[in-house]
């Protein structure tokens, strides 16, 4: 990431360096007797810690406004602290005010940037969290999220449904599916092929979504979706729903083009047991085919799936 | 003449499995800098064929890949394309292995290319196939990471030649990990943790169950094609092979060695840099074996009286020793997962 920054880091280094010139040339060397080291080291590590937050900014995000405003706010922060240490090096001729310019007025424009940045930073992240939602639901931990689909993990699945579960208002539904024999499209067409079409199928499952469903990729092909406040009937609706959804995809294989049509098999229960019975239940279900996972029952209102 | 290889020695084809670890790792985006430290490998690109490497250069391959992914599928992704491979005349025959039996008997014949670091192990007993896993150059702390990869390639190449997915049970000697979704859908919900066996149990009707890609004659080609079945095995492997063969009459050290045309001393200098001792080892076949033939149905006086004991309560002292259970707990066990 830092790569695509350069002419930024380019020029804030210059700025420094710029900085040092016009105290060297400008200024006249106090002897080492007046040296302040309390202040020299004070300042010396605001501009330290100033550079390395320049630097966190940098390598974590892409070019953009955003970016550029709140890395120029924090070079501006760091030329400040930077100008300030130089002072107790070198003393400025009296009647000379270039130096308090220079201090006060880089520190003062820096914060002004990175006010204006955060406040963009702010609408950047509203959207992005409403681009998050049908994948995070209530809380956000970065490390739960799937690399090669962009969506929750297992670990975040658990998580939910103990909530889920604790909670008890209202009922719920989690939805499981698999991809029908996606092992043949790793076979035929490579790995490669068949992680573009596990993330195919993660935007059709996605886009078919309400805002409150969740979505996670529980391992391999096989995802989950849990729907709060869904009754069974609902929950069936739904399924058919992305099963028909996910049906109507035809992926092309990036090499050949051909066509690859993945299908899915579903199948749901109420989430009304520990989240571990409940994820057993659903997985044995997945492998028995029954589009309703739970031991001996019909769903309710619901006719044979299939038939 | 018995030879085995040890985990110094470069026995490794590069171009087999480390090729495919790499390509995988590579195709991960994972980083150079992560990747080849300690491997002796330094590019993405496909390894010369010549060029082989050693067992703890494999090994620090798989633990770089894996702690540089930081991902509890990468185990299983690694296993889904691991066989039959692209390990050329081997693969090849492997793919038109005719039954679960033939392919069984080439994963064992050619251990070293088709599964390096793990010996795979067959017994067929009460009814039931059992494919067991046990270490080839000793126990290290990526033991459940090579386990999983290498049940995930074999079920998994099983499902695809066989054209179903075989209703496999698993067993394994750990404690139930935190990522079980990884095993339920890799591996299926048939699966059991804390046992005393790192095995995949099949009923037995399924070894014999003709595949339907199987030619037995494209297979013999194939086969008289590929290198001679390697006399060569990793270390733990064959020490484990020649007891199994002699465990009836409780061998020695003295005798084991004499079996590998080694000194005691050297054989015992041998196991301990792979972690073990001769006791462990002895101990280890023991146990399987008393296993296997609970499992048969035998009780304890007969698996006793087998192993050379003349005692039962003996034996049960030692076989808690070994297993940490009495056999009567174990034997409630298998009868449960069995149920």
């Amino acid at each position: 990431m830092l790569r695509s920054h350069r002419p930024l880091i380019f020029f804030t280094s210059m700025a420094v360096l710029a900085t040092m010139a016009v105290y060297a040339t400008g200024g006249s060397a106090k002897p080492l007797a007046q040296w302040r080291w309390i202040d020299v080291a004070g300042e010396a590590s605001i501009a330290v810690m100033a550079c390395s937050w320049f630097l966190v900014v940098l390598s974590s995000r892409p070019p953009g406004r955003v970016t550029t405003l709140l890395a120029t706010g924090l070079a501006g922060l760091m030329l400040g602290a930077v100008a300030d240490c130089l002072d107790e090096f070198f003393s400025v001729p009296k009647g000379q005010h270039w130096n308090h310019i220079i201090e006060s007025g880089i520190t003062l424009a820096g914060m002004l940037s990175l006010t204006w940045g955060l406040l963009y930073w702010r609408q950047e992240q509203l959207i992005v969290t409403e681009h998050l939602q049908k994948r995070e639901r209530v809380f956000r931990d970065h490390r739960s999220f799937d690399q090669l689909t962009q969506v929750a993990d297992a670990d975040y699945l658990r998580a939910q449904l103990s909530i889920e579960h604790a909670r008890a208002e209202g009922e719920s539904c989690l939805l499981m599916l698999d991809i029908d024999n996606f092992h043949l499209v790793n076979r035929d067409f490579g790995q490669r092929e068949g992680d573009r079409v596990l993330q195919a199928v993660t935007q059709v499952l996605l886009l078919n979504l309400r805002n409150t469903d969740l979505l996670c990729r529980y391992a391999g092909d096989r995802f989950a979706v849990l729907l709060p406040s869904t009754q069974a009937d609902a929950a069936y609706a739904l399924a058919e729903h992305l099963r028909r959804a996910v049906a109507s995809l035809r992926h092309h294989a990036q090499r050949s083009g051909q066509p690859i049509a993945p299908t899915i098999r579903t199948t749901f229960r109420t989430v009304d047991a520990d989240p571990r019975q409940l994820l057993k239940e659903l997985n044995r279900a997945l492998e028995r085919r029954m589009p309703y996972a739970a031991a001996g029952s019909e769903a309710p209102g619901v006719a044979p799936a299939h038939a | 003449m018995n030879q085995y290889w040890q985990a110094g020695d470069a026995c490794i084809r590069a171009q087999d499995q480390p090729a495919l670890v790499l390509d995988y790792a590579h195709r991960r985006e994972l980083a150079e800098r992560l990747v080849f430290p300690g491997t002796g490998l330094d590019g993405w690109d496909l390894p010369d064929a010549d060029r082989t490497l050693t067992p703890e250069q494999y090994l620090r391959l798989l633990s770089n890949v894996a702690s540089g992914l930081k991902s509890a599928d990468t185990s299983f992704q690694l296993g889904q394309h691991m066989l039959p491979g692209h390990f050329g005349n081997i693969s090849h025959a492997l793919t038109q292995a005719h039954s679960l039996r033939d392919a069984i008997g080439m994963l064992r014949r050619y251990q070293l290319p088709l599964s390096p670091l793990l010996a795979p192990r067959f017994a067929e007993e009460g009814g039931l196939g059992i494919v067991y896993w046990t270490p080839g150059f000793g126990v290290t702390p990526m033991q459940g990471f090579l386990l999983e990869m290498q049940m995930t390639a074999f079920s998994a190449m099983c499902r695809w030649l066989s054209g179903e997915k075989l209703p496999w049970r698993f067993c394994f000697n750990r404690t139930q990990p935190r990522y079980t979704e990884q095993f339920e859908v890799h591996l299926g919900p048939r699966l059991r943790f804390n046992c005393q066996l790192d095995a995949m149990l099949i009923d037995a009707a399924w070894l014999d169950h003709p595949w339907p890609r199987g030619n037995a004659t494209a297979a013999a080609i194939a086969l008289r094609h590929a290198p001679p079945k390697a006399e060569q095995r990793a270390l733990l492997s064959a020490v484990h092979d020649y007891l199994l063969e002699n465990i009836r009459r409780s061998p020695t050290l003295e005798e084991t060695a004499t079996a590998f045309a080694v000194s005691p001393a050297t054989l015992k200098r041998h196991l301990a840099r792979h972690g073990s001792h001769f006791q462990a080892e002895l101990d280890q076949v023991r146990a399987h074996v008393a296993l296997m033939l609970m499992h048969r149905g035998h009780d304890n006086d007969a698996v006793a009286r087998h192993l050379g004991y003349h005692d039962a309560n003996n034996f049960r002292r030692s076989f808690k020793r070994w297993t940490g259970m009495t056999p009567l707990l174990l034997r409630q066990g298998i009868q449960a997962f069995m149920a």
